[in-house]
């Protein structure tokens, strides 16, 4: 009894999370006549993996509205020349996702031992500033932030983004890093200084190689929240130099003209890099999220 | 505490306070600034300082007070859905059955996706001509012929927080689990020794237990419904006419379509406020486990 329940239970719950993406997947593998049949066709039934070459064959390929394929233009046959610029707006996503990560690491692991083995003036009142630092909405900083972007010259810069990102993921970093810090115990600290090591060295070489698993979570949450950013990056970046893969795929979905099935090629590629860390991650990403909630 | 503690404290702090100074207390402190003059890009050489005419004008703009209720509304049903989904959902991974590993892998996966694909996958689903809402309830003979969904400003708030709450349920899911797994068992044993029910033991250990699991998901999801934009830069633009213009919406227009940015730091000041004092009750919650 207990176990079909549970297993009617899963069932749901399988559906309600992963129906809408294996939409968006079998969408995205769709011919423009079969994505615009009705009632649709669930399971593709010529599946095609052209909008994906379109993606990564542009360089070498014209792919325009002139080289558009024989659909029904009312219904969006097309495949946008900006196509191209998704493979290196992945890139952009990458290198500023790379860089926030790094720069993130050594910012906040020197602040998560302080806070976390230091009894210093001034301890509880850091915590607090950098915890309210992340109160404020994005929304709020941007104005700000494009005065102090175009005052830097840094508009239109990936540069730009690594700044602003590091202010949204450094808090959450020093969290984590704190809560792991603090379960480790205090003697290492008291012994590695009487062998005449410094705070610095402590840290480096006693604290860090045990603290690999918080530094995962830390990387895989900066990492994720660098690729996923849309709101910064639409202020900040204007010209495919710069732009990142959501100011990408954003423009794509309100463009009418574009084929649907396109749309969600693009979608499923903006989708994977970030599910494929997470599932193989899962681990220290359920023991990093839950790094504020589990310590008592 | 000696003297070298509270110096090498501070340098290992520096980095941080430096970066949080710069791009943190700095930015807030400008927009504050800016929002005291009547500031337009569109008329970028008379910049008049008006003092607090910035919020008089807000203040009285009718569609301010309308994207209020707006938020309110979004924000209440989202962390609603919210805590029951993830409720439910944590109840059930916190049985012991083969397939759960998987189910908890899975979970994440809404919880990785970018906003902008999330809305992009949703914008397709709710698609008035072909989207896959419109044809499973054809097919399930719910409807006789396709509806319009986002393009219906009746619906358009709704199936926006049903996109929202599809993505924040796995963090909120995580967050009630260790709730959950911090219930002592014996508190069970001895309910079952009194002759209690499931569902009395639910009531009266499992929901109090989880009191302050709650506290932190509905502070936690509030915020982030209340300052969210995504979406609705995605699947709507504020529209139809003006049916999802929320708050942050509202920031957007004022500050980068209207190019009005001293108005439009401050709704953009007073929507830090009102988060800030959301926020509080998170931070105490939250600071007294540090």
């Amino acid at each position: 009894m207990k176990r079909i329940f549970l297993f009617c239970a899963s069932t749901v719950f399988l559906v309600y999370v992963l129906a809408p993406v294996a939409w968006l997947v079998s969408s995205s593998v769709q011919q423009e006549a079969e994505i615009t049949s009705r009632p649709p066709h669930w399971i593709p039934r010529e599946p095609t993996l052209e909008n994906f070459e379109a993606i990564f064959a542009a360089k070498e390929k014209q792919v325009t509205y002139e080289t558009r394929r024989q659909g029904d233009p009312a219904t969006g046959g097309y495949i946008p020349s900006t196509a191209r610029n998704l493979v290196p707006a992945m890139w952009n996503s990458l290198i500023v996702a790379v860089a926030v990560v790094i720069l993130n690491l050594v910012v906040s692991v020197p602040a998560a031992y302080a806070m976390a083995k230091i009894r210093f003036v001034g301890r509880s009142a850091s915590i607090y500033f950098m915890l309210t630092t992340r109160v404020i909405p994005d929304i709020a900083l941007v104005v700000p932030f494009f005065f102090f972007i175009h005052k830097l010259g840094l508009l239109d810069h990936l540069g730009s983004l690594v700044i602003t990102y590091l202010a949204i993921t450094v808090p959450f970093g020093v969290f984590i890093l704190v809560g792991y810090f603090e379960s480790l115990p205090d003697e290492l600290d008291k012994a590695a200084r009487i062998d005449g090591c410094s705070r610095l060295q402590t840290l480096l070489r006693v604290y860090l190689p045990l603290a690999v698993p918080s530094l995962v979570a830390v990387v895989l949450f900066t990492f994720l929240t660098s690729w996923n950013e849309f709101l910064l990056a639409l202020m900040f970046t204007q010209t495919p130099a710069s732009q990142t893969m959501p100011i990408i795929v954003a423009a794509f979905t309100s463009d009418f003209t574009i084929s649907f099935s396109f749309i969600n090629a693009a979608g499923v590629l903006a989708v994977i890099p970030p599910v494929i860390l997470a599932v193989v991650f899962e681990r220290y990403i359920v023991s990093g999220l839950t790094a504020g909630a589990v310590k008592g | 505490m000696s003297r070298y503690d509270q110096m090498s404290a501070l340098g290992l702090l520096a980095p941080m306070l430096v970066v949080l100074l710069v791009v943190a207390v700095f930015p807030v402190l400008y927009s504050f600034w800016v929002s005291l003059f009547d500031l337009k890009l569109t008329r970028p050489h008379r910049v008049p300082f008006v003092w607090l005419a910035n919020y008089a004008t807000v203040f009285q703009d009718p569609l301010f007070w309308a994207s209020v209720w707006r938020t309110t509304w979004f924000t209440v049903i989202s962390v609603a859905a919210i805590m029951v989904i993830a409720l439910l959902a944590a109840l059930l991974l916190n049985e012991e059955f083969r397939g759960r590993r998987f189910l908890s892998a899975v979970l994440l996966v809404p919880w990785a996706i970018p906003y902008v694909a999330n809305g992009l996958m949703w914008k397709w689903i709710y698609d008035s001509g072909y989207g896959a809402l419109n044809g499973l309830l054809f097919q399930l003979d719910f409807i006789d012929k396709y509806m319009v969904w986002l393009g219906d400003s009746e619906k358009t708030l709704a199936l926006i927080a049903n996109a929202f709450v599809w993505k924040e349920v796995p963090l909120a899911t995580i967050l009630i689990l260790v709730g959950l797994k911090s219930i002592p068992g014996d508190l069970y044993s001895a309910a079952r020794v009194d002759g209690a029910n499931v569902w009395r033991r639910f009531v009266h250990i499992t929901l109090p237990a989880l009191r302050p699991s709650f506290m932190l998901v509905l502070i936690y999801e509030a915020m982030m419904a209340i300052r969210h934009f995504d979406l609705f830069f995605i699947l709507t633009e504020g529209g139809p006419a003006e049916a999802s213009h929320v708050l942050a919406w509202e920031v957007y227009v004022e500050t980068f379509r209207k190019l009005s940015f001293g108005t439009g730091s401050a709704l953009a000041y007073i929507m830090a406020i009102l988060t800030f004092l959301l926020a509080f009750a998170l931070i105490r919650a939250l600071g007294k486990k540090l």
